[in-house]
């Protein structure tokens, strides 16, 4: 058990892989227990997961667990095999093993053959999310980045749609254009600082004219908003939802999408301040306009799939926008506002999902009345609206209110009135998330033979409400207490935020020295050096 | 004369492969070749054994660390590299041959002949900087595979890719050889690292004929990486040829040409400046010309083979922007490339074999639905397409992140940005290979097809398509033994660079 206590994060990263490759390893017969297998090594990541990393008291700075050591030095460059887990991807990296078990469950007959290719795919990609979450190297990351796309790209082309070739492509090559020309930059960057770390690389960023910095920002920026995504680079979404199987459907919204976010708050801000600080303005707009467009869009669609998809461009916006807020409230608004997504969004995929699956439809216009025929689903589903809307005491509220209050506070030149016109994207959500929910189902029964609530014959079993019911406990837990899934955040991005607004020589507090850095740069705080006064997280929440 | 042990030594790895090529054709001589199992097994053993033991030998050399000589015949690092690198090709290359000759119930033992014959001469090419045993050595491999291209004679269009690749060929030899001419005619000698230097003593460096020299030999070698615009020739080759022999062709023609070339220009003329200089601004130009054409035509094939060919011209981009970058880390990465690229190109073209198509049988329409039927060569074909695409953890990543990372190193960010545009251009060819392999059910027509005929077998080549995966994930996984202690070395010890 030795190495097992050396190496934690590596077990709990590859053991999907190695679980995945054996269920692809077993002949197609067998593909129900492969399934169950699969759903059971998931789980099993689950609860060690859990064990693992909340067990741990977390180290001074934050770090919970981290694994360093010299991979290998590729003529001339080195790359460290660095994983940690801390406060900035601590409930990332929970809401990805919760999230893996959980749809394996909820998707259980969703699909018809090759559940064997199907689990193991699916297992692989969680290596890859995980992988992705926990690096600390450029390297590394850019590794576990580019292989999740594989798994995806499977998915959503063998067990989609009817568009799912094209779905499939186009996700593929959409998130590939982006990550390339990151490639670029990383490589440009890597060579002046001679290897991928992260804190070197920031320092060799530092060293150079701001117009460079500039660029690398945006090549940075770019890749992390294709997979946010950030309006204008959003259209892919849309398609690969609609066409993704229901499981991927949630993973990719539930995980891959915050892995942009993610990217931002890890890397892109940290490593390029000044240019972070410089473009944030554009980002925020661009945000604003996210918010909007995709809540106007969605109240439009027919497919309630494809009106869940433009929500999350929508919903992810608001992510952005805390970030780009750059106030310790509005980023952890956003941090919480990632999970309040994965799990709100993956919540309504699978709820959608189950819908299909009894009706084979999606349409809108097809239900009616879906109350009377199911009202142990029309509850959970009314739940999981409601937080996605933002009700007070649900976990969509407060994550919004503290990105909106961020950039209310956050000093740019037209910061309030973006705050405004985000609010009204919260309306927005209101307007199409209840007149979907009122046309699906309020009103009289859908009588008509060839409508989708004709079709629905049962309300939920025992598994979907076991998959439902701890959702529902964490949507009303992160909405009364979400202290519990911010703390551990709020001494990074404290830390990160001091930093990116100090003024130069800058210390580069890149994980895992954020607790000596942060200390240092208390003394420049209580100097009055650092300007806006945002109330912490914290303070608000009381 | 006798020889001394150490010129023995060098001489083994032609000696070898030739050898058996002599021993297969006796045994071809027999007329039902074909029909008798026994014959035909002791030829493709023989030639299997050939290869295995030029390349048990030369890894034993390589272990060792000894670099014999014989005269001009330098089994120096890069050699021993090109020589297993050759061995591989070859053995995959036969592995594959035995069941595609089969399927086309075309046996003959003359095509492994020549196919030894063709390494032979591959290794003579990569192992020398005297002309005249380099352009020994081009149409030592040369020859034999206009032959083999053409191997089909009952059908036409194999004829006729022979044909057209003979031509084509033979003029891109004759200015190969005008080239060096010049060079002696300029410099009165043959070698080419002492030409080089006597120029620079004589100062004959800024002399226009010594360009033109130099720009003939890179001319000679341009046509035989398929660069464009000498690449014309490519797709019609592969398309007449056996798979296996266009796997041979696209792999070994390709590595041992950049092998020679790198020998040639940074390792020989390299020391005269302005000419080393132009070439390189040739080669970039030229690298960007076949990326963009290499790429956009491999995205409109129907033809899985000719899909093929474009793409490896268009590697043959991205190895030359490896010359553009001109480190020894980006030549390191060259041969790295080189490495993978054989693995994931004998693999694609296997799995034609392995999936046993003939004939005209092979556009993507023919693949589909084939992963599912058989998940190993799926799984393998996965491999195979991400890899050539540059996605990781496989070993083409590798390979291009050693090349572009080099190039943004020496200040070229805007091919690199070409490059890896380039790359997401491919990356939607190489997956068309798998949407119909797994997204797309087989065509009703097909199914009946499929039923009517007997189940394909084809364990052999199943067997060499696994072994190229295998490499390719290596590549992937344990990317810095095959990079530090395998390219690197040949580029150090053996080139000379960075001793």
């Amino acid at each position: 058990m030795t190495w097992l206590n050396l190496h934690p994060l590596t077990f709990l990263v590859f053991a999907p892989t190695v679980l995945g490759f054996l269920l692809m390893a077993l002949p197609h017969a067998l593909g129900k227990l492969a399934r169950l297998l699969g759903f059971l090594g998931a789980l099993a990541i689950f609860v060690l997961s859990l064990a693992w990393l909340l067990g741990h008291a977390p180290a001074a700075g934050g770090t919970v667990m981290a694994e360093r050591t010299p991979w290998f030095t590729l003529v001339g460059l080195p790359v460290d095999y660095a994983l940690a887990v801390d406060g900035l991807n601590l409930w990332l990296v929970l809401l990805t093993t919760f999230l893996v078990p959980l749809t394996m469950l909820g998707t259980w007959n969703s699909l018809k053959d090759r559940l064997g290719t199907f689990a193991a795919l699916f297992l692989l990609l969680e290596t890859g999310m995980l992988g992705a979450l926990v690096a600390q190297d450029l390297f590394v990351f850019y590794l576990f980045w580019e292989a999740m796309l594989i798994p995806m790209y499977f998915m959503i082309g063998v067990w989609g749609g009817d568009e799912r070739r094209y779905a499939a492509n186009k996700f593929f090559l959409y998130t590939l254009s982006g990550s390339l020309l990151w490639l670029v930059a990383l490589l440009y960057l890597a060579n002046k600082a001679g290897g991928f770390n992260p804190a070197v690389m920031a320092q060799a960023a530092s060293a150079l004219p701001f117009g460079v910095q500039g660029w690398l920002f945006i090549a940075f920026a770019v890749a992390f908003a294709i997979k946010v995504p950030l309006f204008p680079l959003h259209t892919w979404l849309p398609d690969a939802h609609v066409q993704a199987p229901t499981a991927g459907s949630v993973i990719l919204a539930g995980v891959l999408l915050k892995l942009g976010g993610y990217g931002f708050i890890r890397f892109a801000i940290p490593m390029f301040p000044q240019a972070a600080m410089h473009y944030a303005k554009p980002i925020a707009l661009l945000s604003v306009i996210a918010i909007v467009y995709g809540a106007l869009v969605a109240m439009v669609q027919r497919d309630i799939k494809k009106l869940v998809a433009y929500s999350s461009v929508s919903h992810m916006g608001f992510v952005m926008l805390g970030l780009a807020s750059m106030t310790v409230i509005g980023t952890q608004g956003a941090m919480l506002q990632m999970l309040n997504h994965g799990i709100s969004t993956g919540a309504l995929f699978l709820l959608v999902g189950m819908l299909y699956d009894r009706a084979h439809t999606r349409m809108i216009a097809d239900f009616g009345g879906v109350a009377v025929k199911m009202p142990i689903f029309t509850t959970f589903f009314m739940i999981v609206t409601l937080s996605s809307i933002g009700l007070p005491l649900t976990n969509g509220f407060v994550g919004e209110f503290w990105i909106l209050n961020g950039t209310f506070l956050s000093g740019f030149q037209w910061g309030r009135l973006y705050a405004c016109l985000a609010t009204s994207g919260v309306v927005l959500g209101a307007v199409y998330m209840l007149w979907m929910f009122m046309r699906v189902f309020w009103g009289p029964e859908n009588k008509d033979e060839d409508s989708g609530t004709h079709h629905l014959h049962s309300d939920l079993n025992a598994r979907e409400i076991a998959v439902m019911l701890p959702v529902v406990v964490l949507i009303v837990w992160m909405g009364v207490h979400p202290k519990t899934f911010v703390a551990a955040s709020e001494t990074p991005v404290t830390a990160l935020l001091q930093e990116v607004k100090a003024p130069a020589p800058r210390t580069f507090i890149l994980t895992p020295a954020v607790h000596e850095a942060s200390e240092a740069h208390e003394a420049v705080g209580a100097a009055g050096a650092h300007a806006p006064e945002a109330p912490t997280a914290h303070e608000v929440h009381q | 004369m006798s020889l001394t042990p150490s010129q023995w030594a060098a001489l083994l790895p032609l000696l070898i492969p030739a050898f058996g090529a002599c021993l297969v054709i006796l045994m071809s001589i027999d007329k039902d070749q074909a029909t008798t199992k026994w014959i035909r097994g002791a030829m493709y053993g023989t030639a299997l054994l050939a290869v295995g033991a030029s390349f048990w030998y030369l890894t034993d050399l390589w272990r060792t660390g000894s670099q014999p000589a014989f005269f001009q015949l330098h089994m120096d690092r890069l050699a021993q590299f090109t020589g297993i690198f050759v061995a591989v090709a070859a053995a995959l290359t036969i592995l594959q041959s035995w069941d595609h000759f089969h399927q086309e119930g075309w046996v003959k033992g003359e095509t492994l002949a020549l196919l030894l014959f063709a390494v032979v001469g591959m290794v003579l090419f990569a192992s020398t900087t005297h002309f005249v045993v380099l352009f020994l050595g081009l149409e030592l491999f040369s020859i034999p595979l206009y032959a083999l291209v053409g191997t089909v004679r009952a059908r036409s269009e194999s004829a006729e890719g022979g044909m057209k690749y003979f031509l084509t060929g033979a003029v891109a030899s004759s200015c190969f050889l005008m080239g060096g001419v010049l060079t002696y005619g300029l410099s009165g000698t043959f070698d080419l690292a002492a030409a080089a230097s006597i120029l620079t003593v004589q100062g004959l460096t800024f002399d226009p004929l010594v360009l033109v020299g130099a720009a003939l030999m890179l001319l000679g070698f341009l046509f035989k990486v398929s660069a464009v615009p000498f690449h014309q020739w490519t797709p019609d080759a592969y398309e007449a040829s056996p798979h296996p022999i266009a796997g041979f062709m696209s792999v070994a023609t390709k590595g041992v040409a950049f092998i020679a070339l790198l020998r040639v220009f940074p390792g020989s003329f390299g020391s005269l400046g302005p000419v080393g200089a132009k070439m390189q601004a040739v080669l970039a130009v030229l690298a960007v010309a076949t990326l963009v054409l290499g790429n956009l035509t491999a995205l409109v094939q129907s033809n899985v083979k000719r899909m093929l060919a474009y793409s490896s011209i268009s590697h043959a981009g991205y190895l030359m922007l490896g010359f553009v970058a001109g480190t020894p880390a980006a030549y390191t990465g060259v041969l790295f490339y080189l490495v993978i690229y054989l693995a994931m190109n004998m693999g694609a073209f296997g799995l034609l074999t392995a999936f046993g198509l003939v004939g005209e049988q092979t556009t993507f329409e023919d693949l589909r639905g084939l992963g599912w039927k058989r998940p190993a060569m799926g799984f393998s074909a996965a491999v195979f397409m991400l890899s050539l695409a540059g996605i990781p953890p496989l070993g083409g990543f590798y390979g291009k992140y050693m090349i572009f990372r080099e190039l943004v190193g020496t200040g070229h960010v805007g091919l690199a940005i070409l490059g890896v545009i380039a790359s997401l251009v491919s990356a939607y060819y190489y997956l068309r290979f798998l949407v119909a392999l797994f997204l797309q059910a087989p065509s009703a027509e097909a199914e009946r097809l499929a039923s009517d005929r007997p189940a394909v077998r084809a364990p052999l080549a199943g067997a060499a398509v696994l072994v190229s995966a295998a490499i390719v994930l290596a590549g992937g996984f344990i990317q810095y033994a095959l990079a530090d202690g395998f390219a690197k070395r040949a580029i150090t010890e053996g080139l000379g660079l960075l001793r």
